[in-house]
């Protein structure tokens, strides 16, 4: 019986340590004032410092910042209409084809996403003359297209959750269909929303391998700027790199609960 | 005209021939492919009824709420409120409103702003607003929970607010689909009456659409028994149970015994009918429409049939029985007896004083009886 009590909290312990220890590792070292990655020096800030003196790196942090945010904007628009319009307009032809094509690019391994988009810009270019070379462009348009994706399952599933005969109470209580949809379904499904968002902004923020794809000259995005530099051999600075960009992402995803939770209550 | 029979036509306008109807349906049919939802219903609903559509699940009646708020159209026949056809009219812009079976609450509003929504979207001002919704909320005694959730409420109190949101605009015709279907038995008979009285308070036609037929009972001026897409039988709830018109509406109306026999003696003043299953002829003390050796059926209600240890005197309508089952539920005892054909038959008799000796054993020989004028006749 003794043995019981301690399997939960130790199987606990170690699944977190699993998941949590090359984080915190990573966080540890970045304030290492050793010029070795492994060896610890002692206690500073200096990397931060250099990294932020680091033209490079400053540029392509703001252009994934801009990308990420530009096209997790467009990818909650699209993916909130399309799941409208495939929860909410009925049935019509090629419904479920249409409804399971729309989740298709959650599975569909970046390599081959990354490579059509590429052709698809190249053959475009040649076609129309349009987008003219690779660049942010054609990074916000392939961010778009797979952050869509996640939008569109997330918002689908709220939407078939909530109950519909509250949009239909607001109308016959004499709202058009135009009210309907501001005054209650998009309060209704805004958790949805911004939770999708987030997500839609932290794939856009961290994806490689589609951008190294469509990317041009002069339009690295921060993940393409790291790896590149790991290529080099692991600098410290990196490491502090690595450690700002989680926190903004725990700080937006714990701002993001706490939302939530507000609502609920 | 008496005072008595102008009485009856102003309480029951549905007698007055020159009446004129407040909702008019003719001919309302509703297709889905093959599928007969509504089957050509023609009714009349007349101004500040409380009228009740009553039957099973799937036999239309939502469909015809659907159709009267706006949500469906009818593939034929049409739709008639305050002389105004309805044909092509959206749900937001017809003087109906419905009280959602599931109360359809907008659960990030709070119970003010759900309420005061209708007038909000209409755009009434904000003193009139407070005004109105203060009111109603007086009236359905929701004072202390203003400014709640409606996740923070009961189901009773869920239920007021959703009557109050539909109420507030006061619209010509207010239709409830199962408005008491979630509530537990005591709450729902304390609600039936409050609903009765707030109906009378405003005068506003009800259109109640229930699957329950105690509800019914209780709350309409009228009910239309549906089944199939079909209405069977429109009539005011004691016309309804004592004089159904078909062997579905007695059945699914109360409970009944139904013989089923022939007409052997047809007279203008009594028919006689045999009846294997009573194992006797039933003698019906009134004339009946029907043709010689017609099929038909009698039904009888529980309570309009007595029990007795011994035969009484006279010859008809008296059967032999053996007791099968007795349950007592307090104001009443309900006896299963089996007659000689295998027949089983429901009675029910009152327990008129505490020291009623007269509950009978099962497996007691007993002999049943019926008035002459307690069945009817049902053709079908």
């Amino acid at each position: 019986m003794k043995t019981k009590r301690y399997i939960l909290p130790i199987t606990v312990v170690l699944g977190f340590t699993f998941l949590y220890a090359p984080i915190v590792s990573l966080v540890i070292y970045s304030f290492n004032a050793s010029k070795l990655v492994t060896v610890w020096g002692g206690f500073s800030i200096k990397w931060y410092a250099h990294l932020f003196e680091d033209d490079q790196v400053m540029h392509a942090a703001w252009l994934s910042l801009k990308i990420a945010f530009i096209s997790s904007t467009l990818a909650l628009i699209l993916g909130t209409i399309a799941s409208l319009v495939l929860v909410r307009f009925g049935k019509f032809r090629f419904k479920s084809l249409l409804s399971g094509m729309i989740s298709a690019p959650l599975v569909m391994p970046e390599v081959i996403t990354g490579l059509s988009l590429l052709l698809l810009f190249v053959s475009m270019e040649l076609l129309f003359g349009w987008p003219a070379g690779r660049g942010i462009v054609t990074i916000i348009i392939a961010h778009t297209t797979f952050c869509m994706a996640f939008v569109a399952v997330i918002v689908q599933s709220r939407l078939s959750d909530m109950d519909e005969s509250i949009e239909e109470a607001a109308q016959d209580l004499g709202a058009s269909s135009l009210w309907v949809f501001f005054d209650i379904t998009l309060p209704v499904i805004a958790p949805a929303l911004v939770s999708g968002w987030l997500l839609a902004f932290t794939l856009s923020l961290d994806d490689l391998v589609i951008a190294s794809f469509v990317s041009g000259p002069g339009s690295s995005t921060l993940p393409m700027v790291i790896f590149s530099k790991v290529r080099l051999g692991v600098s410290p600075d990196v490491n502090a790199l690595a450690t700002l960009m989680i926190g903004i992402i725990a700080i937006a995803i714990i701002g993001a609960s706490f939302l939530m939770f507000q609502k609920k209550k | 005209m008496t005072t008595d029979e102008q009485n009856i036509i102003t309480v029951q306008p549905w007698h007055d021939p020159a009446a004129k109807p407040f909702i008019r349906l003719k001919n309302i049919t509703k297709k889905f492919g093959s599928f007969t939802a509504v089957d050509n219903v023609s009714l009349d609903i007349y101004e500040g009824e409380l009228f009740c559509l009553l039957g099973g699940s799937g036999c239309g009646k939502s469909m015809l709420l659907r159709m009267l708020s706006g949500f469906e159209q009818p593939t034929s026949g049409s739709i008639e409120i305050d002389g105004q056809d309805q044909t092509g009219v959206p749900p937001y812009l017809r003087e109906t409103n419905m009280m959602f079976q599931s109360y359809a609450l907008f659960p990030h509003m709070n119970v003010e702003k759900n309420i005061a929504y209708p007038l909000v979207r209409a755009g009434y001002k904000k003193v009139e607003i407070n005004q109105r919704v203060e009111e109603i909320i007086d009236m359905v005694q929701l004072n202390q929970f203003a400014k709640r959730k409606p996740s923070q409420l009961s189901g009773g109190q869920q239920q007021r607010v959703a009557l109050a949101r539909s109420l507030i605009k006061r619209p010509k015709l207010l239709l409830l689909d199962e408005p008491l279907g979630a509530l537990d038995k005591k709450l729902r008979e304390e609600t039936q009456f409050e609903l009765m009285k707030i109906q009378k308070q405003l005068g506003i036609t009800f259109l109640v659409v229930t699957h329950d037929q105690e509800e019914a009972m209780t709350l309409a001026t009228r009910i239309g028994v549906m089944t199939a897409g079909q209405i069977k039988q429109i009539g005011g709830p004691q016309e309804v149970y004592e004089y159904p018109n078909s062997k579905f509406v007695s059945e699914f109306i109360g409970s009944v015994n139904l013989f089923e026999g022939r007409v052997t003696e047809d007279t203008e003043n009594h028919v006689l009918i045999s009846s294997k299953q009573a194992g006797c002829d039933i003698f019906v003390g009134h004339g009946v429409s029907c043709a010689p050796n017609q099929k038909l059926w009698i039904a009888i209600r529980p309570e309009k049939m007595n029990i007795s240890a011994n035969r009484l005197e006279g010859k008809n309508n008296i059967i032999n029985a053996i007791i099968d089952e007795v349950a007592y539920m307090g104001n009443m005892t309900v006896y299963h007896v089996k007659l000689n054909s295998g027949m089983i038959v429901k009675i029910t008799s009152p327990n008129f004083s505490r020291q009623n000796s007269e509950i009978f054993q099962e497996g007691k020989t007993v002999y049943i009886n019926w008035a002459d004028n307690a069945g009817v006749v049902v053709p079908s």
